[in-house]
This record gives structure tokens, C-alpha cells and sequence, in this order.
């Protein structure tokens, strides 16, 4: 037995390896079974006692908040394509074309967002988008529009243009990486064979780039989703996202519902977390970024 | 002159010595003090971090933590954060005694321990038993909150662009459709709104102070067609945001409150705060006493003077300059007796806030209410006016 042989050394590993588990119940899964669990109780006047009762959920079912729901799954998956639009040229180019340099330095710029608070970030959009910010001066100047263009801001678009460019950056990482790490030969062969670029693409390096994309489309909708300050500042009248009612049910103490839309929110991450672990390899894929790293 | 690049290792450690002695001697008279009183407040009680009058009378020192207004960020930080073990004083909007005093989360306030209280004649005027301003200090009869500042809102506009306003009317006239922003509160916007329609004679609305669930459905509707109409630019969420939605001209008529109008002056905009003929809505900031049964009586001795000094003349003066909002009956006298602390400009500026706002009091409207009977069915109805 490992153990007997040098029991120091065996329960050591065994006390490292466990620490992620230990951080990631403690700090992850136990807060949110027992926000799934608090998602049941029953409020009594201010408080609330254990119970198992759907009230919460009828709440969110019959009231304004499916509406909420809705239209913040709607705009995820939007600016979530939107977005995968924008990265997955990026990424190819930054992985196929561009110099291992320039590729780095470009995405050392990615990170910049990262650094910015996202306030100042959103607020600096409004500045530019606003009916006289940058944008509707230009356009008055240069005589295109008679007037200021209302719906830049405070807009479906101003919401769209603040959660690309808020979640995008993320997307573009998992892209380069899963886009390098496809072996060239197989796109040199496909061109051998006859088959023109848009073919190649389409049955060479979007299939094999496919773990990235999920990966992306993750990070993309997870972000966008639980949103709440890009609609408080860009969204207009009274837009507002899941994350943002989320907040508005807990101003009035009603922690249950809270719990009962945050569940809702968890449930569907963990659909998709899921569906990318049974569809893909998760290990071929880090695999592959080691890979790509040396 | 030493060039820095010629500073040695031993110059650097000597340098390090004496900035900590230096810091360890500033921080003396906060070791010698008898205690600390810890004070939540939510940005508005904070008279620039200067204790030290109150720290020189009580020797106790005050340690002043940031905290939110949102009733969940209060119970919170009292809750869950722990903070009824930490915080002795918390500062915020009154009117939460309900969920306060049904948590248990404050205690009763001996006004008998206060020597201010009894020469703070706005108690009488505007917060005694019986009126509608009692609800920010007082639940169920007894006082609960010490009133450390009192004001009342309407909303601002752009006098180049609409000229002069006077009717809450001008949030939902059409001839600024797209150009009005709201607040995003229903103890505000939509109390204003309850409040216009009952003047205007467009709602049967008894009370906007605390309206039934008909009532309120009947504001949201409105407003909700005035949304769907193009009336409203945006609904702020934060100070910054209305302050930016004035100097940018992003929108000419705005329920905002009054500090962001001296703002945008400050930035030469010329906004005007509406004297609107419905009247205000009135508010109270209230210092609630946390309740923690392990406070020793000293502890709890000192809490009071902290209290009574909030409702002296000296802090009153200071938190209205740096505010604008009016304080205690004290305060412009104290700043006009007092050259020496406070200029001949700055005690102007006390006594004119004050009478300013002394005047809306006298004025009336509807007294905001931070937790009406039906705060719940608020709160959704609101959501269905944001999500429509």
C-alpha cells in the first residue's frame, strides 16, 4: 500500500489535492445549495422559516419577473452571438496569421477592459453614445443626421453595445487557444484535397474549434446574463436585466423570491456547464491549451 | 541638495523608522482615547472626518463606515454582516423603524439622555406624534431615530430649454416627451407621481404617503403610459448619473434632488430645482441607537453624546454646508456666532439652505415613506412598470 510505504508523503498529496474541494464547497456549492434550499422557505410578515413552498416560484412565474427572465435570456444570447461574431475572426487571425508577438501584445490589450471598472467603463459609453456625446456630434457636424440620434443610448443597442464589449475580451481568450491548437496539417491537407477555404472552415476548423467556441459562448453568457450594471446605465427606461430584479426583491426583504430567481439563473449555467462536459472533453481541451502554451 | 539616487540602504531604513514613529505618534490620541464609537452612515452625516470636537468633549473617538441606504443594505450589514455586535450608530433615511424594531435590530431613544433634543424646535414643527413626519423618527409611540437631517425634493430642469416650471405636470408633459428622466424609487418617483395626479385631480388618490394596492396600480399604470408614450429618456440610479443626465443635457426635466441641481451649477449649468405648487416630498435623515444587549453603559453613555452632539449646532452647520440639506434649529446660529470656524460666506450659505428648505416644509406635500403598508405590492408593481 502507497500509504504504508511513506504515509507522510501519501496523506500530504492527499491534504493538497483536496483543497480545491474543500475551497470550492465551501465557498461555491454550499452557498448555493442553500440558495436553492431558502428558495422554498415561506415568508412570515419580515422574516421567513423553513418550509417547502413554491410561492416564491408562482411569484416569479405569474409577475413581471418571467418578463425580466425573459428578455435577459433573450439579450444574453444576442450579445452572446453578437460577440462570438466579433471574437471568433479575432481569434483566427491572432492564431493563424499574426505573429507570435503581435499576437501576445494584442491580447495583453484585451486585458485592459479587465483593468477598468466596468462604471467608469459603462459611464465613458454614455459620454460617447449621448444625444450630445462624441458619436451624434460627428454625425450632426459632417451633416448626415439633422438632429442627435436618440436610440444610440438608453437603448436595446446601447444594452447590446455595453455587454459586447464588456464580455467579448473574454470570449476572444478560449478562441485563440482552441483555434491554435488545431493541428495545422489538417487544413494543409483539406487545400490539397481541393477543398476551398470556405469548405475547409467549414469542416476542419470550426468542428475542431468547437470546444472553444462552447468555452466562449460561456463566458459570454454567463457574464451578460447576470448583468446588472450595464442596463442601470445604459439600458433607459427602467431596463432592466434578472440580476437587476434579483436585487430589487431583496430591498424589500423578500430573500426567498431572490433565492428562487437566483436558482433559476444557477439552473441554467448549469445546463450549459453541463452540456459542454458531456459533449466535449473537457481534459482534451486544457490538454490542448498546454499544448498551444509550449 | 541630497539627489534621491545618492539615499543608502541605511538613509532608507532610517527614513522608514521615523515615518513609523511619526505615524504611531499622530495615532496616540486615538490609542488614549476612552473608545471608539463605530458609525454607519450612508455618505451624508460625515462632516469632512472632523471628530475632534466631539472627540476632544466625550474622549471617545468615532470610527465612521460606509454603508447603504437600500433597506436590504441596511438589515444586511445589522444581520448578516454582523453589525449589530460592530456598529452602535447607524445613520440612514428614516422611516425603517418597522423592519428595524420588528428585527429587533434597533432600541428605543431616551430623549431625556439628549440635552439638544428638547432645543431642536423642528421636532415640534415638523416630527412631533401626530404628524406625518413622525413616521421618520417614531413606530408604535415610541422615538426610535434622532433626526440629524431634514429636506424636501421636487425635481430640476433647464430653464434655457423649458423656462420656468412649477408643476410635477412638467414630468409628463408631451412637449419634453423623451426628455424627462426618473428616479428608479418608488418611495419617490412613484409618490411624486401619486402626488401630481391627486392634485391635478386625474386619480382618486386619499393618501400618497401610503397608497392601497388600487392606488399605486393606478400611478404605475399611468406611468407605464407615459413610458410607452416615449415620455421618459432614462431612470437614474445613482447621484453621478443624475448629475451627468443635467450637464450633459441629455434630458431637461428630471426627478432628481437638490444637491445634484448645486452640482450642476457648480459646473455652470443653469438647472433650476422646481418650487413645484403640489408641494415637496419631504424626507428625514434618522441616527438609529443599534441594539446590541452586550453595549456596556459607558458605551452606550457615549453613544448619546454622539447623538446629542449630532443635533448641536457646530455639526448641523458643518453637514449643511457640506450637504445642502437643512439640519437642526442650531445650526445658522452657530455659524454666524462662530467667525472663526465658519466664514461670513459659509454662514450665509447655512442660513440660506435652511430657510430654503425650512420654506418647502412650511409649503408641505407628501411626506416620503420608506416602508408603506403595501411596500411589497411597491416593489412588484414597480418591476412591471420597468419591465413594460
Amino acid at each position: 500500500m502507497q500509504w504504508r510505504a511513506r504515509p507522510w508523503r501519501y496523506f500530504a498529496r492527499i491534504g493538497f489535492l483536496s483543497l480545491p474541494l474543500v475551497f470550492v464547497s465551501a465557498f461555491l456549492v454550499v452557498p448555493l445549495v442553500l440558495t436553492v434550499i431558502i428558495s422554498f422557505w415561506e415568508r412570515v410578515g419580515m422574516k421567513f422559516r423553513p418550509a417547502f413552498s413554491l410561492a416564491s416560484y408562482l411569484t416569479v412565474i405569474e409577475g413581471a419577473r418571467l418578463k425580466v427572465l425573459e428578455r435577459s435570456l433573450i439579450v444574453a444570447v444576442e450579445a452572446t452571438a453578437l460577440a462570438l461574431l466579433i471574437a471568433y475572426p479575432i481569434a483566427y487571425f491572432l492564431a493563424r496569421k499574426a505573429s507570435a508577438y503581435a499576437a501576445r501584445i494584442v491580447l495583453v490589450l484585451f486585458t485592459i477592459p479587465f483593468l477598468i471598472n466596468y462604471i467608469i467603463r459603462n459611464v465613458a459609453w454614455t459620454s460617447l453614445l449621448g444625444r450630445n456625446g462624441t458619436i451624434n456630434t460627428v454625425l450632426m457636424t459632417m451633416g448626415l443626421t439633422d438632429g442627435p440620434v436618440d436610440w444610440l443610448l438608453y437603448s436595446d443597442f446601447a444594452v447590446l453595445i455595453g455587454l459586447i464589449s464588456s464580455y467579448m475580451p473574454f470570449m476572444v481568450f478560449p478562441l485563440v487557444l482552441s483555434i491554435g491548437a488545431i493541428d495545422r496539417q489538417y487544413l494543409e491537407a483539406s487545400a490539397l484535397l481541393g477543398a476551398s477555404p470556405f469548405t475547409t472552415f467549414c469542416r476542419i476548423l470550426l468542428p475542431l474549434s468547437l470546444p472553444g467556441i462552447f468555452a466562449a459562448i460561456i463566458f459570454g453568457f454567463v457574464g451578460a446574463f447576470g448583468e446588472s450594471a450595464v442596463p442601470i446605465i445604459m439600458g433607459g427606461v427602467g431596463y432592466e436585466l434578472v440580476g437587476n430584479t434579483i436585487t430589487s426583491s431583496m430591498d424589500v426583504l423578500n430573500y426567498p423570491l431572490a433565492a428562487a430567481l437566483s436558482s433559476i439563473v444557477v439552473m441554467i449555467m448549469l445546463v450549459l456547464m453541463l452540456s459542454w462536459y458531456l459533449i466535449f472533453d473537457m481534459r482534451a481541451f486544457l490538454g490542448k491549451i498546454l499544448e498551444w502554451r509550449s | 541638495m541630497r539627489s534621491l539616487a545618492k539615499i543608502n540602504r541605511r538613509d532608507a531604513l532610517r527614513l522608514a523608522v521615523s515615518g513609523l514613529m511619526a505615524t504611531a505618534a499622530l495615532r496616540v490620541p486615538r490609542s488614549l482615547a476612552a473608545g471608539t464609537i463605530n458609525f454607519a452612515d450612508i455618505g451624508v452625516g460625515d462632516p469632512g472626518g472632523d471628530w475632534s470636537k466631539f472627540i476632544a468633549a466625550s474622549g471617545y473617538d468615532v470610527n465612521l463606515v460606509s454603508m447603504g441606504n437600500a433597506p436590504s443594505a441596511v438589515l444586511n450589514v445589522l444581520v448578516a454582516g454582523g453589525g449589530q455586535g460592530t456598529y452602535d450608530i447607524i445613520n440612514i433615511v428614516g422611516g425603517m423603524q418597522k423592519p428595524l424594531v420588528e428585527n429587533d435590530l434597533v432600541v428605543p431613544i431616551d430623549t431625556s439622555r439628549i440635552p439638544n433634543w428638547g432645543k431642536n424646535t423642528y421636532l415640534d414643527e415638523f416630527l412631533a406624534k401626530g404628524k406625518p413626519g413622525f413616521q421618520f423618527i417614531g413606530f408604535n409611540d415610541k422615538i426610535y431615530g434622532v433626526p440629524t437631517v431634514l429636506q424636501g425634493d421636487s425635481f430640476a430642469y433647464l430653464p434655457e430649454k423649458t423656462g420656468p416650471l412649477d408643476s410635477y405636470a412638467a414630468l409628463f408633459d408631451p412637449k419634453w416627451k423623451g426628455y424627462v428622466a426618473l428616479e428608479d424609487n418608488y418611495t419617490t418617483a412613484a409618490q411624486k407621481t401619486g402626488l401630481y395626479l391627486k392634485n391635478a385631480g386625474l386619480a382618486k388618490i386619499n393618501n400618497p404617503d401610503d397608497m392601497t394596492k388600487e392606488e399605486f396600480k393606478t400611478v404605475i399604470d399611468f406611468l407605464i403610459e407615459q413610458k410607452k408614450a416615449g415620455q421618459f429618456r432614462v431612470i437614474w440610479n445613482s447621484f453621478e448619473q443624475a448629475v451627468n443626465l443635467i450637464t450633459s443635457k441629455e434630458v431637461y426635466v428630471i426627478d432628481c434632488w437638490e444637491p445634484m441641481v448645486f452640482v450642476a451649477k457648480s459646473k455652470g449649468i443653469d438647472a433650476v430645482y422646481a418650487d413645484p405648487k403640489e408641494g415637496y416630498l419631504l424626507w428625514a435623515m434618522a441616527a438609529y441607537l443599534v441594539n446590541n444587549p452586550n453595549r456596556s453603559e459607558e458605551q452606550t453613555a457615549a453613544d448619546y453624546a454622539l447623538l446629542d452632539f449630532m443635533m448641536g449646532g457646530w455639526y448641523g452647520a458643518k453637514i449643511t454646508g457640506l450637504r445642502g440639506y437643512m439640519t437642526n434649529p442650531q445650526a445658522p446660529e452657530y455659524a454666524k456666532a462662530n467667525p472663526s470656524e465658519f466664514s461670513a460666506e459659509d454662514a450665509a450659505k447655512v442660513e440660506q439652505i435652511t430657510a430654503n428648505v425650512r420654506r418647502k416644509f412650511e409649503k408641505g406635500g407628501t411626506w416620503q415613506n420608506r416602508w408603506p403598508t403595501e411596500v411589497e405590492f411597491y416593489e412588484s408593481d414597480w418591476a412591471r412598470f420597468k419591465a413594460a
